[in-house]
């Protein structure tokens, strides 16, 4: 059966990923009839508390319900252990999140993430040629410590998989030649990360805020100037497939550094923030259309994010809330911020703002998870049923007063993966997180399990067909 | 009573000479000494930026007197606008000096009662000084603290009483802060983080809150606010000042000038040596006129003051007769002439110096300096310890001469191929660092968390880029890291080495950024950017650990320790260094590597002849300037040279040495001083062209100007034939009435030098037998009356004693050292450096001395935003 990957899906892209078609026809997986193992995590920060994961899909849950007969969502998902005395819960529980360890180090996870478990069984000599081994990318400003937005990890707790962060990055990695893994590409990329943080420097003196002179000024915009020739000459980026898609725009949103001015929050305008998310999904997901990629992560926000997000946000055409974090929070800098939100949370409360504010991040999840639903497959199941897609994100409560509150009832919501679990139903699991992912890596066929191997393992068996 | 005489002297003087008697100038904001005696204002007399005046709300409520106002009831003194320049000012520099002369009604007033504020409302502050019964209380804002300020700082108790009382509040860069009653510190409290977060609309205050509430009375005599914590010493030199203590200005641009003089310096004076004195100066004084000098031009009716009918110019240039052959003067050229004499002609100084005005358009623009490709090599070796000259030299494109130096900063500008080679030489310079060893000078910790790493890159780049980091940069320098380790699989020093790598190609390591905005008037240079200009004129490369140290703890304002410090420069090899550069930059040795005689001439010309000469030359400088501290202008006669026995042989020296070497010119009759140096008379070519030496000495040495001849004339070298020597050839041109005008001044000067042939060998005949003189007159620009010398020996000790040449040297210098041409605005400031160098021994060091102390260095030109 020809691989049917729908050709509006592909062209609109929010009207910004321009993909061509014949590219598409190119790059379809039509030779293979079987259905191919994947496992993508799917990741959002500051998460949902556990007394809003109860009331069903009429609040909170509401953007996932168009999906639901194709998703398993538990509740009472722990992980408690993975917590360290004196860290931040926000990167323990962004850590935990598909590896159920907490971090081990700055850049280091406790343990892989499920997606690279069941990768390595399926192909432990790497992925077939061509084919991108994991793919990570996502839209995320809190920076300072990696488990806070990266979440795909090797078995011996690095990261998998350099973080896309653009969607041209994204772009480049999947459908250019600049990046093949090879040592002198991932020192070109690095370069091109210092030439980044030097033009917003040359910027910076050529901007509304410059110390300089009119003539220093024009000085310094002329070297930037050239910077960008330079830039332009010596990473002009190569496309190995004719007709293939076109290179997205430009990000419009902070990235790097100036997207996390330490810790204290960024401004943030609604409609800016969702075309840059859906372009990155719409991204990733004809990444794994056109099969480059079977395996990796995509991170919506970071854990413990601190963003002053503006604008109405509507949900099929009704409004649900006028973001204005800064003025309803009557605060400036990081205490203005949708994280404090989850800091004021009170479960006898109305939660209005955070609940806005979750039920936008799932509504976008969804807008991914949808895309990926568009594509029928040899066994006439989308791309979406299919694969292993485990959603999840950092914490139940953002108070950060009560360990077992912190990182207890962390929510969680998979997909079938081609019938190898329950779907269309909210499942009270009420067990520990590493016991949750290893009857998923149980279920998948994958050889290793998460955890110290002299850890009784509890299966779950009721999220199992 | 203000001394004014002091002032006076204060305003003609030299900053060294009006130091310790008055009160602390240097890094003043705003000053209010209440000299009006009545009226509803009370005027900032800083001088510094756009006066922040102070209006009494309730003027019912002050009693006024000429250096005093009593505060009796309810009202504010408060500022219209907001007190943007006290906080563009502290933010600057990190660092605030609050200042009062006082004496308090009562003790019992509290709240604090606030007696200097710059706040909103009595929750909301920058800083505010207050009396809280006997105690003084600061409440200054800053990251750690409340937007109240709190927790304050407070005086021991009994601080305040009620008399007259002198109280000072310094916080400095590193948060320690201090009050001082009557020149004794009383309190120290650590207030850190910093404050860029001040609101600049907030207004200052004197006697309440600016919201009210928070009435303080009593009498102020004095307030001052500063950008700096002033030292110890500094705060007991304001108290011993006392109340009426004048304050020592920094600023010779704090002369007020008339409209009149100032009409006449910006734009009249320009005009006349633009259009008059080609013709009607001291030397040529065609129709015996002389306008160049105010005792003959505002003699004899050619210009009258104030009576445009009486003035003989006037009427000459009205109707277009002046200037004779030249083009009339534009309409708007006219209309400033005329209304310059109806004014009243006012003529500051006593002379129009045409090379004063030689340049006047672009120098009002200011222009960033990009370190030279030497400075960027310096730079390199001076922070992280590698030698990058060949790789620098071999990638970088030469920087070229624009105005006698290739450190312009105009023309200093940046094509591909320099971005290129940064990014090339970033690369490599990491390469060649151990980037470990490099980080563990500013942290222990490998940790790349934000905590340790943000400090560590704090540290790293104040060390690097020269002065501390602003939060955008230390964000972007961490975008870096965080995207490195995102991929999981770089190590500490690899990550370190990136963020070194875009620090080294940040515009603060390739540039000398400076904060060049302001309200267009002049402002104090902030301590990180003095202590670079010390630097790069001193040595040509950035501070080291002690300067930037001194500049951390807000010191260099202190004019002890800014004289210590350049002292401490000037005794560093790289001062050595950094004037040879002036040297070669100021006679273009360059040139000599370039140099192609024609070999059926010269035959013994060789490349490393040429490379003797620069090298002679540089000893000579070094020998003269370093190891016997002699004032620069005996460069031109000192009797001594170094030489290799191949240039010893070309210039006919007695020579024992094997290698380069010392020799003693004592009893020579043809050498001693740079003009008799191949280096230099190399300058006129095959032909040893007496225009070229002759306009070199001219523009050089004697700071003259020679407009470009006519297009018309035909400027190829005469060539010397049996009975026509290069004097014949110049005397030709001297008689001849279309050139003499011009090459009388200048061909003569170097009618001394005709014994030396185009590459600098000396001889009595030339090639054709023709016999050779070296007798001539010398004739000093600005003067009528030439001066004869009978052979080149005398014209050197004549060039040597010239104060002519003496200005010019500091001139030559003083350009090098800002990188940029200097201008009429800058005569004053240059005055004074040479004044005050030649006072110290003319010497190389007492020049850079001068130099550093002036307000050409001290003071940053501001931009109207």
């Amino acid at each position: 059966m020809k691989n049917q990957i729908n050709r509006r899906t592909a062209l609109t892209g929010l009207g910004s990923a321009m993909v061509g078609l014949p590219f598409l026809e190119e790059m379809a997986t039509a030779k293979s009839t079987e259905v191919p193992i994947r496992a993508f995590n799917v990741f959002f920060g500051l998460g949902i508390p556990a007394p809003l994961q109860t009331e069903g899909f009429s609040d909170v849950f509401e953007p996932l319900k168009p999906l639901r007969e194709k998703l398993l969502i538990m509740r009472n998902v722990d992980h408690i252990r993975a917590d360290e005395r004196g860290i931040n819960a926000h990167f323990d529980g962004a850590s935990a999140s598909f590896t159920a360890e907490g971090p081990a180090g700055e850049a280091k996870s406790g343990g892989p993430s499920i997606d690279q478990v069941i990768r390595r069984t399926y192909h432990p000599k790497g992925m077939p040629a061509g084919m991108v081994p994991t793919l990570c990318a996502g839209t995320f400003f809190r920076r300072s410590r990696v488990s806070r937005y990266v979440h795909s990890y090797n078995p011996d707790g690095t990261v998998a998989a350099m973080m896309q962060e653009k969607p041209r990055d994204l772009f480049e990695r999947v459908f250019g030649t600049i990046d093949t893994g090879h040592a002198d590409a991932r020192k070109t990329r690095f370069k091109r990360s210092v030439l980044d943080a030097m033009v917003d420097q040359y910027r910076f003196y050529t901007g509304a805020n410059s110390p300089l002179g009119s003539a220093s000024k024009a000085r310094v915009r002329e070297h930037l100037e050239r910077i960008r020739e330079f830039e332009e000459r010596a990473y002009k980026m190569k496309h190995d497939a004719k007709g293939g898609p076109k290179l997205p725009p430009r990000s419009k949103l902070a990235h790097g550094g100036p997207a996390d001015p330490g810790g204290e929050g960024i401004d943030m305008r609604l409609q800016d923030l969702t075309e840059e998310w859906r372009l990155l999904a719409d991204l990733y997901a004809l990444a794994v259309q056109t099969d480059r990629v079977r395996f990796g992560a995509i991170t919506f926000l970071a854990a413990g994010e601190r963003l002053r997000i503006t604008g109405d946000y509507k949900y099929e055409g009704r409004l649900i809330h006028r973001f204005d974090d800064a003025r309803e929070l009557n605060a400036s800098g990081s205490k203005g911020c949708s994280h404090e939100w989850w800091h004021k949370f009170h479960e006898k409360k109305n939660n209005k703002q955070l609940r806005a504010h979750a039920h936008m991040k799932l509504n976008e999840v969804a807008y991914f998870m949808k895309r990926l639903d568009e594509s029928k497959e040899a066994n006439g199941k989308s791309i979406l049923e299919n694969s292993l897609l485990t959603v999840s994100t950092e914490s139940g409560d953002g108070r950060h007063s009560d360990v077992k509150r912190e990182l207890s009832g962390v929510f969680h919501a998979i997909s079938g993966a081609n019938g190898r679990f329950k779907t269309n139903q909210i499942m009270d699991v009420k067990s520990e997180g590493i016991d949750v992912y290893n009857t998923m890596l149980s279920a998948m066929g994958a050889k290793g399990r998460l955890g110290p191997k002299e850890r009784q393992h509890r299966a779950v068996d009721g999220i199992r067909t | 009573m203000m001394s004014y005489r002091f002032v006076f002297l204060c305003l003609l003087g030299v900053i060294v000479d009006c130091g310790a008697a008055g009160r602390v100038g240097r890094d003043l904001l705003a000053l209010y000494d209440f000299k009006y005696k009545s009226g509803a204002v009370v005027a900032d007399r800083s001088g510094v930026g756009s006066p922040l005046n102070l209006r009494i709300t309730n003027p019912r409520a002050v009693r006024r007197a000429a250096g005093w106002l009593e505060l009796r009831g309810e009202t504010t003194i408060r500022s219209d606008k907001p007190a943007t320049k006290i906080v563009k000012g502290v933010q600057k520099n990190g660092a605030v000096t609050i200042e009062a002369w006082i004496k308090t009604a009562s003790l019992k007033q509290s709240g604090p009662a606030r007696i200097v504020t710059l706040s909103k409302n009595s929750n909301e502050r920058n800083f505010t000084l207050g009396q809280d019964g006997d105690r003084f209380e600061v409440r200054f804002r800053t990251r750690r603290t409340s937007k109240n300020g709190i927790p304050a700082t407070t005086s021991s108790r009994r601080a305040v009483v009620p008399k007259l009382t002198h109280v000072v509040y310094t916080r400095a860069r590193s948060g320690t802060a201090r009050i001082f009653v009557n020149g004794r510190q009383v309190a120290q409290k650590n207030v850190p983080d910093h404050v860029r977060q001040w609101d600049n609309q907030y207004r200052f205050a004197l006697g309440n809150e600016l919201s009210g509430g928070r009435q303080w009375k009593g009498t102020y005599h004095l307030v001052a606010i500063y950008s700096r914590d002033l030292s110890a010493r500094e705060v007991l030199q304001n108290f011993r000042a006392g109340v009426s203590g004048a304050t020592e200005t920094v600023s010779v641009a704090a002369k007020e000038l008339s409209a009149g003089e100032k009409l006449f310096e910006d734009k009249v004076a320009a005009l006349i040596s633009e259009h008059c004195l080609e013709c009607h100066d001291t030397a040529t004084r065609k129709g015996k006129v002389d306008l160049s000098r105010k005792k003959t031009a505002l003699a004899h009716d050619l210009i009258v003051p104030g009576n445009l009918k009486k003035s003989l110019v006037w009427e000459l240039v009205e109707s277009d007769e002046m200037p004779s052959e030249r083009p009339p003067l534009k309409p708007e050229e006219k209309e400033l002439l005329k209304r310059w004499i109806a004014g009243g002609a006012q003529w500051t100084g006593e002379l129009i110096d045409p090379a004063n005005y030689s340049h006047s358009s672009d120098a009002k623009q200011l222009w960033v300096q990009r370190l030279t490709v030497p400075e960027y090599i310096e730079t390199v070796r001076a922070t992280v310890g590698v030698d990058i000259t060949k790789e620098a030299k071999k990638w970088l494109p030469p920087d070229l001469r624009a105005d006698g130096f290739s450190n312009t900063a105009y023309n200093l500008n940046v094509d591909l191929m320099h971005v290129g080679a940064y990014a090339k030489l970033a690369g490599i310079i990491v390469e060649k660092m151990d980037v470990q060893q490099f980080t563990r000078r500013f942290s222990r910790s490998k940790l790349l968390v934000d905590k340790d790493n943000r400090a560590l890159i704090e540290n790293i780049g104040k060390w690097l880029l020269r002065g501390p980091l602003q939060e955008h940069e230390i964000v972007a320098y961490r975008g870096i890291v965080t995207t490195i380790m995102a991929s999981g699989t770089s190590s500490f020093e690899e990550t370190m080495g990136y963020v070194i790598e875009a620090m080294l190609q940040s515009p603060r390591f390739i540039y000398r950024a400076e904060s060049q905005r302001g309200d267009g008037s002049v402002y104090p240079a902030n301590d990180f950017e003095l202590a670079s200009r010390l630097s790069y004129i001193i040595w040509g490369g950035p501070p080291d650990q002690e300067l930037l140290k001194t500049a951390d703890e807000s010191s260099l304002g202190d004019p002890e320790i800014l004289s210590h410090q350049v002292k401490r420069m000037l005794q560093d090899k790289r001062a050595i260094s950094r004037s040879q550069q002036f040297i070669s930059e100021w006679l273009n040795l360059g040139r000599l590597s370039n140099m192609r005689p024609n070999p059926r001439k010269f035959p013994n010309w060789s490349r490393e002849l040429g490379e003797d000469m620069r090298r002679e030359t540089l000893a000579f400088f070094e020998d003269v300037v370093w190891k016997q501290k002699r004032p620069l202008a005996d460069l031109l006669n000192a009797k001594l040279t170094y030489v290799t026995p191949r240039l010893a042989r070309h210039y006919g020296l007695a020579y024992d040495g094997k290698t380069f070497g010392r020799v003693d010119l004592s009893k020579s009759k043809s050498r001693g001083g740079l003009l008799t140096q191949g280096s230099v008379l190399t300058i006129g070519g095959d032909e040893a062209s007496m225009v070229t030496r002759g306009l070199f000495v001219m523009h050089d040495l004697l700071r003259g100007v020679v407009k470009d001849p006519p297009p018309s004339v035909n400027v190829a070298p005469i060539s010397t034939k049996p009975g026509l020597t290069q004097r014949g050839v110049a005397e030709g041109r001297i008689k001849d009435a279309s050139c003499g005008g011009c090459h009388s001044k200048f061909e003569p000067l170097a009618f001394g030098l005709e014994k030396y042939d185009g590459i600098g060998a000396f001889h009595e005949k030339d090639e054709h037998g023709n016999r050779l003189r070296e007798d001539g007159e010398v004739l000093i620009p600005g003067t009528g009356k030439p001066v004869a010398y009978q052979n080149a020996m005398q014209l050197m000790d004549l060039l040597a004693g010239s104060d002519r040449v003496k200005e010019c040297l500091t001139w030559k210098l003083t350009q090098f050292a800002l990188g940029r041409p200097l201008t009429s605005k800058d005569v004053r400031a240059v005055d004074n450096i040479h004044q005050s160098a030649q006072k110290n021994g003319g010497t190389y060091a007492s020049v850079i001395t001068a130099i550093v102390n002036s307000d050409l260095v001290q003071m940053t030109r501001t931009e109207k935003q």
